[in-house]
């Protein structure tokens, strides 16, 4: 899974995946850096850094699966937080009738 | 307590706190139910004979400090069969108790332990109660298939719809049921835990609904319908296999009272949409694979 994967080329339910603004956000105040959800990730989403304030960043916030949460899970502190499904959903329907009606 | 023989093997992880902690929840547990037999973790792995009967006539507990699940591994090297899981991450979330950070636990962290291990107990006095199993009757599918190295992939021909994330609904009238497609099933290998969404649950389309576990990796569910959960598929608690086996079928995962279906099929996509879909993923991966190999060979 995951593998091969090229943002600028993908798409998400026909909508260019560099629109849709869905991936993790860390919440520092919470993280305590156990770097369960970069071991878990199978894509590639987070990376380690050497700042001691931010010693995990969202490096390829466009690899992150759309409507995909499941590093969540690994973060006992509830330090992850995803964007608001029902906005992206909406989003994701008004940019597909707009591709609609530039294609016709 | 429960007329079956238990017990509990906890990953007992000294490296982080999260271990520390399922071990405590172990101890706990056993402290309060004596009857319950108490597996370590490193004995069982030096291959101690005592523990390998035990585990065979007892149904086993298994508590995971983190996602590497060296507890739930112990086990399926085995080919047993997991009857509860305890997941500590998901406990710290749901009492709202932090683990901490030290290996000597704080006050909160075996406050923690303590509140999960009684959680446990009591939810082992509640599966007591007979399950009773709803049977579906499925009827026989067509497929669209298609083997690649080594792996075979099936997509149903009519009556399905699904979603970018590889999971299907085959609408009947207004119920519909839910399950994943052969593709994570594949993905995921062997599966050996199911966690199935509760009944009467309200969900939106897009929502996870559930999960399934291999030694491999953990996936979830994401729901291509809105509606009401109406049944779920208990025998997967039993036989998580069906999933790998017959993941359009035997393999459902939940029923779906639904809300508005025809509003959500238009993000989904029909079967030979998605086989295409997914035939695409599958090619751009072995592709990938393939490079690697060549690259690592160079
Ligand atoms: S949500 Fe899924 S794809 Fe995104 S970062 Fe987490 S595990 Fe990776
Ligand atoms: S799992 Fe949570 S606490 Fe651990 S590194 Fe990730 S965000 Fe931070």
């Amino acid at each position: 899974m995951g593998e091969g994967y090229d943002a600028d080329k993908e798409t998400f339910m026909s909508v260019p995946r560099k629109k849709i603004p869905w991936w993790p956000t860390i919440d520092y105040e919470k993280c305590d850096f156990c770097m369960e959800c970069d071991k878990f990730c199978p894509h590639n989403v987070y990376a380690k850094t050497n700042d001691d304030n931010k010693k995990l960043i969202v490096k390829n916030p466009y690899n992150c699966v759309v409507f995909c949460r499941v590093c969540a899970k690994a973060c006992a502190p509830n330090a992850l937080k995803f964007p608001d499904k029902r906005k992206i959903t909406k989003l994701i329907k008004k940019l597909r009738s707009e591709q609609k009606g530039e294609s016709q | 307590m429960t007329n079956y023989k238990l017990c509990i093997i906890p990953c007992n992880g000294l490296d982080k706190s999260l271990g520390i902690i399922a071990r405590t929840v172990a101890l706990k547990t056993i402290e309060k139910e004596p009857k319950i037999e108490l597996i370590c973790p490193v004995l069982l792995n030096n291959g101690e004979k005592k523990y390998e009967e035990i585990l065979k006539s007892s149904k086993i507990v298994v508590v995971d400090g983190c996602m590497t699940g060296c507890a739930t591994k112990l086990i399926e090297e085995r080919n047993l069969k997991i009857f509860k899981k305890v997941f500590i991450p998901e406990m710290s979330k749901k009492f709202k108790l932090k683990p901490g950070k030290n290996l000597i636990l704080t006050e909160e962290g075996i406050n923690l332990a303590k509140t999960i291990a009684t959680e446990l107990i009591e939810s082992l006095d509640r599966s007591d109660d007979e399950i009773t199993i709803e049977y579906k009757e499925i009827e026989d599918i067509d497929y669209f298939d298609i083997t690649v190295d080594k792996f075979y992939f099936r997509v149903p021909k009519s009556g399905f719809n699904f979603n970018e994330n590889d999971c299907w609904i085959k609408p009947e009238g207004d119920l519909g049921l839910i399950g994943i497609t052969d593709y994570l099933q594949n993905s995921a290998s062997d599966i050996m835990f199911v966690e199935l969404p509760e009944i009467g649950g309200k969900i939106e389309q897009f929502d996870d609904v559930g999960s399934f576990e291999s030694v491999k990796t953990v996936l979830q569910l994401i729901s291509p319908v809105s509606g009401e959960i109406v049944s779920i598929n208990k025998l997967l608690e039993k036989q998580p296999e069906l999933l790998n086996q017959d993941p359009y079928g035997k393999g459902w995962f939940a029923e779906i009272k639904l809300a508005n279906f025809e509003e959500d099929k238009e993000l989904l996509m029909d079967c030979s949409e998605y086989f295409e879909y997914m035939k695409n993923k599958i090619m751009k991966e072995s592709e990938h694979l393939k490079k690697m190999k060549s690259e690592k060979n160079d």
